[in-house]
């Protein structure tokens, strides 16, 4: 029982096109806040994830507003990492349907078994708050990124933000070398597909805003980045070349949800 | 016309041309100054304000592109950074250019002696340069600097946003722009900003020597004597200027960015470098050094703040005397003065703080700025 992973649908939410759409899974401890339940409705709190979910709603949005028969959206799934919440999916779900959010499925997993879960379901992008479960994601070839913690700003979080991505280069983490160009797993394919939606908006309308910022190296590096974004059709909003700079300044002014690591792409 | 009467402690008339310093950056020779002078020229028939802004920051951290820069940044204390926006248009970019040439060796000096007297410091000069373009004419950014060989290790394109929220979080010292806006919008957030223009003519400053020249009223210090000034005239000025001697002025906009050169002027005084400091500073004000000139002495002193030159030209025009020492930026409030130095070859920044702006926007051309001293 213990290996297997069960997968659930949200019957609250129309299921996206399996090929087309953008697979983000999201784990649970990263949308809940640990704790007990709510006394009243039984369900838990949100937490970090849940302006992430809110961009990630907006850019589905606008998305079908422009084509009501768009299938590139994000498809945002939930997926457990621990045994303890694999067992407690029926609050998972309560509390997922309580709040509207718009996730399409849960996947229920546990340590052992996320990460094969997260390569057979083609996830393209997989947030976390921990780190571990990140950097061994990343080893295995599955797209991971670290889901940043927000300003407490109550007057940012009333209205819906737009999705924001930092685009990096982290030299120092290991990143997959195990992906292959052709992997469907792979980076590049995550990064040309955010860079296709970004192309359905304009200059100014856009609810995804994609930054690209240069840590090390000075502007032949980031010359060389925009030109291999280019080639992947990834075409960024802002690019801060900081030759060495701290980036802390510049992440708390950006506010990213996540800041993904674009060093392999070539 | 009353000559100025010059205070100036221990005022040398020589600045060297001397021999490129050893830093290995690769500088630009005098020939490649004037090449690219000659190609300003040949682009714009006349100064004008552009559309553009010059950054150069100092920074903590030194290039060293393996290093790990991830933590910590929020105690950026001796940072001045002057910003440059650079428009895609090629043709805009040769005057730019030019005043980025003419500043950056200098900056250059400072920075290799600096870091030849303390290795391990990171208080250094810096140059970035942030432009509101979006990153779509990031290649044709990289490559135009490129192209006119300017060593610029940071920039920005903040895509459309306000260059503010960046200058606010890596605590801007000083910021320069040639749109008045941007400028107003920057003083407004606290920052030391002036607009830009630049002159017809360049006149040649030092390679190895920085210096930065300052009116006092609405710039260094706050305008309330030049409301005084406005409102009753000169008598009533000095007479107030008199009475209030010893009590130090309000800080102007531009107190902050004096500050921190006096920082590092500090540095090099402590290394025994007082008198062939690579940084020297200068006031050039239309105080006299009889009467209303003791305030603001005073005042500076209150502050613990060091300048190099006073000069007080009791009312003369600023023009020829910045001529004299050939500052590399110079900051006034008064159009009036900009335009005057700038017609004298010198690099002025206009600081659009105070009453005299009020004025201006009234439409009348402020003319007071030459009141005869018997």
């Amino acid at each position: 029982m213990d290996n297997m992973v069960s997968v659930v649908l949200n019957t609250d939410v129309k299921q996206k096109d399996a090929d087309s759409a953008v697979v983000v899974a999201v784990t649970s401890r990263a949308l809940f806040e640990q704790g007990p339940e709510d006394d009243e409705t039984g369900v838990w709190k949100l937490s970090r994830a849940f302006p992430l979910l809110q961009a990630v709603q907006k850019v589905n949005d606008c998305l079908l507003e422009k084509n009501p028969a768009e299938s590139l959206l994000l498809d945002v799934i939930l997926i457990t990492t621990d045994s303890q919440h694999q067992q407690l999916s029926s609050v998972l779900i309560s509390s997922t349907r309580h709040h509207g959010l718009g996730v399409g499925k849960f996947f229920f997993s546990s340590e052992e078994t996320f990460i094969d879960c997260l390569l057979e379901n083609n996830v393209q992008l997989f947030l976390s708050t921990s780190k571990d479960e990140v950097l061994m994601a990343s080893q295995k070839g599955v797209p991971s990124a670290l889901l940043e913690a927000r300003k407490n700003d109550s007057s940012v979080q009333c209205q819906r933000e737009d999705l924001r991505v930092w685009l990096h280069e982290d030299l120092i983490s290991p990143c997959d070398s195990a992906s292959q160009p052709s992997s469907r797993h792979s980076p590049q394919r995550f990064l040309a597909q955010l860079g296709e939606i970004r192309q359905r908006f304009g200059v100014s309308d856009s609810p995804l805003w994609i930054s690209l910022v240069i840590l090390h190296g000075g502007r032949e590096n980031c010359g060389n980045r925009l030109k291999a974004l280019r080639s992947l059709g990834v075409s960024v909003d802002d690019v801060y070349c900081l030759a060495g700079a701290p980036s802390d300044p510049l992440l708390s002014l950006l506010q990213p949800h996540f800041r993904f690591n674009c060093s392999f792409v070539n | 016309m009353p000559s100025p009467l010059l205070f100036h402690p221990g005022f040398s008339s020589t600045w060297r041309r001397s021999s490129r310093s050893s830093s290995g950056r690769g500088w630009r020779s005098t020939s490649n100054t004037r090449w690219l002078m000659k190609q300003s020229l040949s682009v714009l028939d006349r100064p004008s304000p552009l559309s553009r802004y010059l950054s150069v920051r100092t920074r903590r951290d030194r290039v060293n592109p393996s290093r790990d820069c991830g933590g910590g940044g929020s105690e950026h204390h001796a940072h001045l950074h002057l910003t440059a926006a650079i428009q895609s248009d090629p043709a805009c970019w040769c005057i730019i250019v030019l005043f980025f040439c003419v500043c950056f060796q200098a900056l250059e000096a400072v920075n290799a002696q600096l870091r030849e007297l303390y290795p391990e410091s990171e208080e250094l000069f810096d140059v970035v340069l942030i432009t509101n373009n979006h990153a779509n004419v990031g290649l044709r950014l990289i490559n135009t600097i490129n192209h006119y060989q300017l060593f610029i290790e940071r920039f920005c394109m903040t895509g459309g946003n306000s260059p503010i929220g960046y200058l606010k979080a890596y605590h801007t010292n000083l910021y320069l722009s040639a749109d008045p806006d941007k400028v107003h919008e920057a003083l407004e957030a606290g920052i030391a900003a002036a607009t830009m223009f630049t002159p017809d003519k360049m006149t040649e400053v030092s390679e190895t020597q920085l210096r930065v020249a300052f009116d006092g009223d609405a710039v260094l210090f706050s305008d309330e004597s030049e409301q005084i000034y406005k409102a009753h005239g000169l008598d009533k000025f000095f007479e107030h200027e008199k009475a209030h001697e010893n009590r130090p002025l309000d800080h102007g906009p531009l107190k902050g960015f004096l500050e921190v050169l006096g920082k590092l002027q500090k540095k090099f005084y402590a290394k025994g470098r007082r008198m062939d400091c690579p940084i020297r500073t200068y006031l050039v004000t239309a105080r006299s050094a009889a009467s209303s000139g003791t305030r603001a002495l005073k005042t500076l002193r209150s502050w613990g703040l060091e300048i190099d030159e006073a000069l007080f030209l009791a009312g003369a025009p600023k023009g020829p005397m910045l001529e004299k020492i050939r500052p590399h930026i110079f900051f006034d409030d008064q159009m009036f003065h900009v335009e005057g130095a700038a017609e004298m070859g010198t690099v002025a920044c206009h600081v659009p703080y105070g009453i005299a702006q009020r004025a201006a926007r009234k439409g009348g051309k402020d003319k007071e700025t030459s009141p005869v001293v018997k």
